[in-house]
């Protein structure tokens, strides 16, 4: 391929900053894996959207994002959108007008760099369904199988540093809720890369490092067998798929030779301190490894470090559920997320986001749980430059229905794609050739981002 | 079309053929490959049709001759023609083999071109009758010869600008609907929206809105469609003046198309050749009527051949594309091949069974000639593993090998079938197809009953009818019904089963139907809630934590299910079921739902086409029709002729598998070589030569564990240790069965097989191919053990690997890699590692 000069010795016309072309920092990127770190990639790339060079997604201030994966649905009256029929008690923020659950005291000092969306509305009441309904922005539908955020994310933004661009971590329990975080039809590159449980005292990538037994020389000599072998065989046949696997080959003994990915993934290179403030449970360690793999070049992180199918799914004994269990480590984890996004200077270029499939009812049931209740929810959004420190909508006095400002999933959608400079009105053609919209809202229409965040 | 030029043709022509008729004389009829000058010479011609029944006032049959060359080609060469009418009086033919009927009567219609000769009869009735007006036929035809009605105007899902049409006018009712009332159409209610403003208007014809729009005279975002004045504008107008009858208000049935026919259905064609198609509609009074006017064309493949309005193609470049037929109502297609040259000595190929006669056939056609057959080496490993799953023991080779029985290819067949692998492989494939899993059956006890029943089934060879019975109407607490009962003692909804039943056992994708008719099909969202309704009364007895039992009962005992009301929900009222043809199940009938159901599905036609192409694709790795279950009018087999034979072959046979698969495995197209040669390179579709395909995971899996002889992923007994032999899947999760594309039963599989990083990531540093290499007591260990020599070694995996010996050259360099290396051991796990991750063992081939 013909690549133009790096750089040229022009400079631009308003500024200061050396004229450089998108590709050139592509490549930048790349060379990460040479000592050129993501803190000065990325610092290059601020003072060049700050030029207004490249196209909109290097304008766009955000350039990832994590997802705070809350499966089950938490309780908004007792968490979010404090209600006198919850039995926590509302506390005040950093934020005056502000007021959050008792439950999240930590998160309460970072009510600035939050938005809490107070009026979700969404269309689905069991699980499944509204797991992909939360993932996908589409009712879930036999006739065809719709792409998730994050592998829409993928495709948009592309790969960054080597990074796997999409990653769940760890897997989602029941495989048939993990297919709803999947690409379809859009592309098998597009699919999730999935880790274990990052809180796991043996956390390690699969297939990612090389058994004791076999050296790098090794590897080169059951290659040499192989080309011998197969040589024949590959002679007489003109095959696709010998291509796709020699790329692949060779892009997976790039990733188990280079440490990039291993690093991105090494959670002990994280000092004790710093694991600690996560919190050494399921959803601290897997925000604290969404932060490395944004670091390093991801652009769509699922921290689902809540175990078990539908952890916050507190039917029963909901208060002592979100008091004892859930709550505390969210509050954990989130709160040290945002102040260490800041910390590095990542934050403005961070999506994040809290949330489950739906929320919960306003009242209690006979089991002192509360059911399912997609009718009017709450969930938060900050990082990548988009507005914290207010209140998107308002439900009605228990928390049951929207009283104001109703936000679907396709305005979530919308706004994050806005934030990310993406077309947020775009659509895909499944390969029959039906238009997906990739901001799908209510009643068909196109969701639209909020103006107050974006 | 002036006579004088056809004349010209004519002329030139029969100089030609009056030689080549000396010729003939001379020669056997297999000598004619050639006349001296090197141009084909025409030998003989046939009408298409053959004949016609015309009826009606100023009925119309076009003919098209067709001329059988020595090349092997038959060329259109109606334009050559000469047309002699026996009876003037009866009926006028023009040019181009257009004959309009005068009165009642018979006549012969000769052909001429040069000296050679054909005859078609024509009998005419009913020429001064009019026949009754029909809105589907004559509105309907217009909507769809003007593309009113297509995909990407208002005949899309959503209709364009409030305005909806069906597809094709397959639904004309709705068509009629929207017309003469109004209103904007929503793709999920039954109510318009918006105003409900007429877009005819009867007192003042010419000012109605659907004449305005499609002439242009008010903006129209489809541009004009047709000019005032012009037929189809005068039909219209006319139509609308009457008052916009449907055509069924007079009691008299209206005349409708049951069907439409494409002439010729296949064709070949040279770089300069033509193609006149002739549509000929089949009508629900039993006559037929030419449509070759009323129709549009459109070619799948624009790069291959082309088409115009009045439905000529031509070629583009070589290939193979179908040419979509749409009438009112109707869709068909006919196969376009275009080739570059004709070969010159196109070698002589014979043909074992009928699937050969077709397939060789169409090769012959097109020109490519099949490969070679293959060895008997790629024999015997291509038909144990798809026959079996299972790689041919090294000793089993040899003995194949050595075997000097001429048929012996049919005697190891015949051992397949009958062996227990045989069981194992087909019980998984049945298995992943009728999604047997511990989530799926809602715990291990019951994936067990359900899968034990499918193994059964498999061993007793039984019918595929009465296998596909027991699935679908299932009742009580035996095997099949366990496949009604989810995680939690979930029911399936009813629109989702009847949906997978027809997909697994029609072949055809309805789901579309659920939220709106079918946009590409005649299925309409009514047709689908009917039939959805015969799963209205499944219910479950019992309650969880005990052994619960499945029937239908229509009076709700159940305690789940409990006459599970289908509604429909665009009209929201409660749908009784109903047959796609429309006949709803009498009050007295409504008992045993799925049984009704189950003997709609066994008995259509399609259910034996879908089971033939599912297991094609299997032995061949692409169905005749593809995806497997997506048969749809648009999505035409490759091979029709040979998918129809095939199907009722299988009926006739009592739906016998093992037949079906015989049938298959003995022909030569499926013992054909791997290697492609200069003609059937680029073919993709035609089966001239045998297209490798990659192993799906466990079957690849079970390979590996076979060459290394290294067992033990998924403990247990024996007859466990294999991955086909895995009842529920998701009990024993596997990383490598994982990225090689195990199913997970959640829905109907649809396996891609295709490459992946973690595949490439897998090989290089995970367990199957690290671990099992050298393990104590498996292949390797035992060969070094037995002072084996490294040539001794290297023959020993090739056998069990490939069922081949290395080539000459490759054994000297295999041995001097080994002999290079300090540590033996180590060099032999590498070659074995190079051998399990090679393309040629990851494949079938």
């Amino acid at each position: 391929m013909n690549e133009p000069d790096t750089m040229t010795e022009s400079t631009c016309r308003n500024c200061n900053t050396p004229e450089l072309k998108r590709r050139d920092f592509l490549r930048v990127g790349s060379l990460s894996l040479f000592g050129i770190g993501m803190g000065q990639f990325l610092a290059v790339q601020r003072a060049l959207a700050a030029a207004g060079i490249g196209d909109a997604t290097d304008r766009a201030k955000a350039q990832s994002c994590i997802l705070l994966w809350l499966q089950g649905g938490p309780s908004h009256v007792d968490l979010w959108d404090p209600k006198a029929n919850s039995n926590f008690r509302p506390i005040s923020t950093n934020v005056d007008g502000i007021r959050i659950s008792e439950l999240l005291p930590r998160v309460a000092k970072h009510m600035d760099k939050l938005a809490v969306i107070r009026s979700m509305h969404t269309e689905e009441i069991d699980h499944p369904e509204a797991i992909h309904y939360a993932m996908t922005g589409h009712r879930q539908n036999p006739a065809m199988q719709f792409p998730a955020l994050g592998s829409i994310l993928s495709r948009e933004l592309g790969e960054r540093a080597g990074i796997p661009p999409y990653v769940i971590a760890p897997q989602i329990d029941l495989k048939l809720y993990q297919d709803h975080f999947g690409a379809q039809f859009i592309g098998a590159e597009y699919e999730p890369f999935i880790a274990p449980d990052p809180s796991a005292e043996d956390f390690q990538l699969p297939d990612l490092s090389l058994p004791k037994s076999v050296s790098v020389e090794r590897v080169e000599q059951r290659r040499a067998f192989r080309d011998l072998i197969e040589k024949a065989y590959r002679q007489k046949r003109e095959i696709a798929e010998f291509g796709k696997m020699d790329i692949f080959t060779a892009k997976a003994l790039e990733m188990i030779l280079s440490d990039a990915v291993k690093d991105a993934f090494d959670l002990s290179q994280e000092t004790e301190k710093t694991r600690e403030r996560y919190g050494k449970h399921g959803i601290g360690q897997s925000a604290l490894l969404a932060r490395r793999l944004v670091e390093a070049g991801s652009r769509f992180v699922t921290a689902a470090g809540y175990r078990g199918v539908n952890p916050w799914d507190s039917h029963a004994q909901n208060d002592s559920e979100h008091r004892d269990k859930l709550a505390p480590p969210l509050d954990q984890a989130l709160s040290t997320l945002l102040e260490d996004l800041q910390e590095r200077g990542l934050l403005e270029s961070t999506v994040v986001i809290a949330m489950g499939e739906f929320g919960r009812t306003p009242h209690i049931n006979p089991d002192n749980g509360r059911d399912h209740w997609p009718h009017c929810w709450s969930m938060v959004i900050g990082g990548g430059g988009l507005r914290g420190g207010q209140v998107i909508g308002a439900s009605d006095e228990r928390g049951a229905y929207v009283a104001e400002r109703m936000v679907t999933m396709g305005d979530l959608f919308a706004t994050i794609y806005k934030a990310m400079g993406i077309d947020w009105e775009k659509t895909y053609m499944t390969p029959i050739g039906r238009p997906i919209k990739l901001a799908n809202s209510i009643d068909d229409k196109t969701g639209a981002p909020l103006e107050e965040l974006v | 079309m002036e006579p004088n030029r056809k004349k010209r043709h004519s002329m030139t022509a029969g100089i030609g053929v009056l030689a080549v008729l000396c010729v003939i004389g001379l020669m056997d009829a297999r000598g004619l490959a050639d006349d001296p000058s090197g141009e084909p010479t025409l030998i003989s011609l046939r009408f298409l049709p053959e004949g016609a029944a015309l009826w009606g006032s100023g009925a119309a049959q076009r003919f098209m001759v067709l001329g059988a060359y020595s090349d092997g080609l038959e060329r259109d060469v109606t334009d050559q023609t000469w047309f002699i009418l026996s009876d003037l009086e009866k009926a006028s033919i023009d040019a181009a083999g257009r004959l309009t009927a005068r009165a009642d009567g018979e006549l012969e219609l000769t052909a001429e071109v040069g000296k050679v000769t054909a005859k078609a009869r024509v009998t005419i009735e009913g020429s001064d009758e009019q026949p009754p007006f029909s809105f589907a036929r004559v509105i309907g035809g217009i909507l769809t010869k003007r593309g009113c009605n297509a995909a990407d105007c208002h005949g899309g899902v959503k209709g364009k600008n409030g305005f909806k049409l069906s597809l094709n006018a397959v639904h004309p009712r709705e068509d009629h609907k929207w017309i003469v009332e109004g209103g904007e159409f929503q793709v999920l209610s039954d109510e318009a929206s918006g105003p409900k403003t007429p877009r005819i208007d009867p007192e003042q014809a010419e000012q109605s809105l659907i004449l305005l729009k499609a002439t242009g005279e008010a903006a129209h975002g489809g541009g004009r469609r047709f000019e005032t004045g012009s037929s189809d504008y005068q039909t219209i107008l006319e139509w609308v003046a009457s008052g916009a009858p449907y055509g069924a208000e007079s009691g008299e049935e209206p005349v409708v198309i049951d069907g439409i026919e494409i002439l010729p259905r296949e064709s070949v064609l040279g770089p300069d050749g033509r193609q006149q198609l002739l549509v000929t509609a089949r009508l629900s009074n039993g006559r037929r009527e030419d449509m070759t006017d009323q129709v549009t064309y459109k070619s799948n493949n624009k790069e291959v051949a082309r088409v115009n309005a009045d439905g000529v193609v031509e070629p583009v470049k070589p290939g193979e594309t179908a040419i979509m037929v749409r009438a009112a109502g109707h869709a068909a297609s006919a196969r376009i091949g275009v080739i570059a040259q004709t070969l010159a000595n196109y070698p002589e190929v014979e043909g074992y069974n009928v699937i050969d006669e077709h397939v060789f056939g169409k090769l012959r056609k097109f020109n490519i000639v099949p490969s070679q057959l293959c060895t008997d080496a790629e024999f015997v490993r291509r038909v144990c593993l798809d026959v079996t799953g299972t790689l041919p023991p090294g000793h089993r080779v040899r003995e194949f090998l050595d075997d000097p029985d001429p048929d012996k290819r049919n005697k190891l067949i015949g051992v397949l079938l009958a062996s227990p692998e045989y069981v194992d492989y087909w019980t998984y494939r049945f298995a992943d197809l009728f999604r047997v899993s511990n989530y799926g059956q809602s715990g291990s006890k019951y994936a067990a009953m359900y899968w034990q029943w499918i193994r059964n089934s498999v061993a007793e060879n039984k019918p595929y009818d009465q296998i596909a019975m027991e699935r679908i109407a299932a009742q009580g607490f035996d095997g099949p019904s366990r496949h009604y009962y989810h995680i939690g003692g979930e029911l399936p909804k009813p629109p989702n089963e009847m949906a997978e039943q027809v997909r697994v056992f029609l072949g055809r994708r309805l789901d579309c139907a659920q939220c709106h008719n079918h946009p590409y099909e005649a299925w309409s969202q009514d047709q689908f809630w009917g039939l959805s309704a015969f799963y209205g009364d499944l219910t479950r007895l019992g309650h969880l934590g005990i052994d619960m039992v499945i029937i239908d009962d229509p009076a709700g005992h159940g305690e789940v299910g409990a006459g599970q009301q289908v509604i429909h929900p665009r009209t929201k009222q409660v749908v009784l079921p109903t047959f796609p043809n429309g006949r709803a199940l009498s009050a007295a009938e409504r008992v045993d739902l799925r049984g009704h159901f189950a003997r709609w599905v066994t008995e259509h036609p399609y259910f034996a086409e879908a089971l033939v192409n599912r297991i094609w694709s299997i032995f061949f790795g692409r169905g005749l029709v593809e995806p497997v279950d997506d048969f749809r009018s648009t999505n035409p087999p490759s091979h029709p002729e040979l998918m129809a034979l095939l199907a009722e072959e299988f009926k006739t046979s009592g739906y016998d598998l093992k037949h079906l698969m015989r049938l298959i495995v003995q022909s030569k197209t499926y013992q054909l070589s791997g290697l492609p040669n200069d003609t059937n390179r680029e073919d993709e579709m035609n089966y001239s030569w045998h297209r490798p395909r990659p192993l799906d995971a466990e079957v690849l899996f079970d390979a590996i564990c076979q060459v290394t002889d290294v067992y033990g992923e998924f403990g247990g007994a024996h007859n466990q240790r294999r991955a086909v032999n895995l009842v529920a899947p998701d009990l024993h999760p596997l990383r490598f069965l994982e990225v090689y594309g195990q199913s997970d039963r959640m829905v109907v599989p649809e396996r891609k097989n295709e490459a992946n990083l973690d595949q490439a990531l897998h090989m290089l540093a995970g367990s199957t191919y690290n671990e099992k290499l050298g393990r104590d007591g498996g292949r390797l260990d035992r060969l070094l053990e037995g002072e084996t020599s490294d040539r001794e070694i290297i023959n020993a995996f090739y056998m069990v690997a490939y069922a081949r010996l290395p080539g000459p050259d490759e054994t000297g360099v295999l041995e001097a890699m080994i002999a290079e290396r300090a540590d033996r051991k180590e060099a032999l796990e590498d070659m074995v590692w190079a051998m399990m991750t090679s393309r040629e063992f990851a494949h079938n081939n």
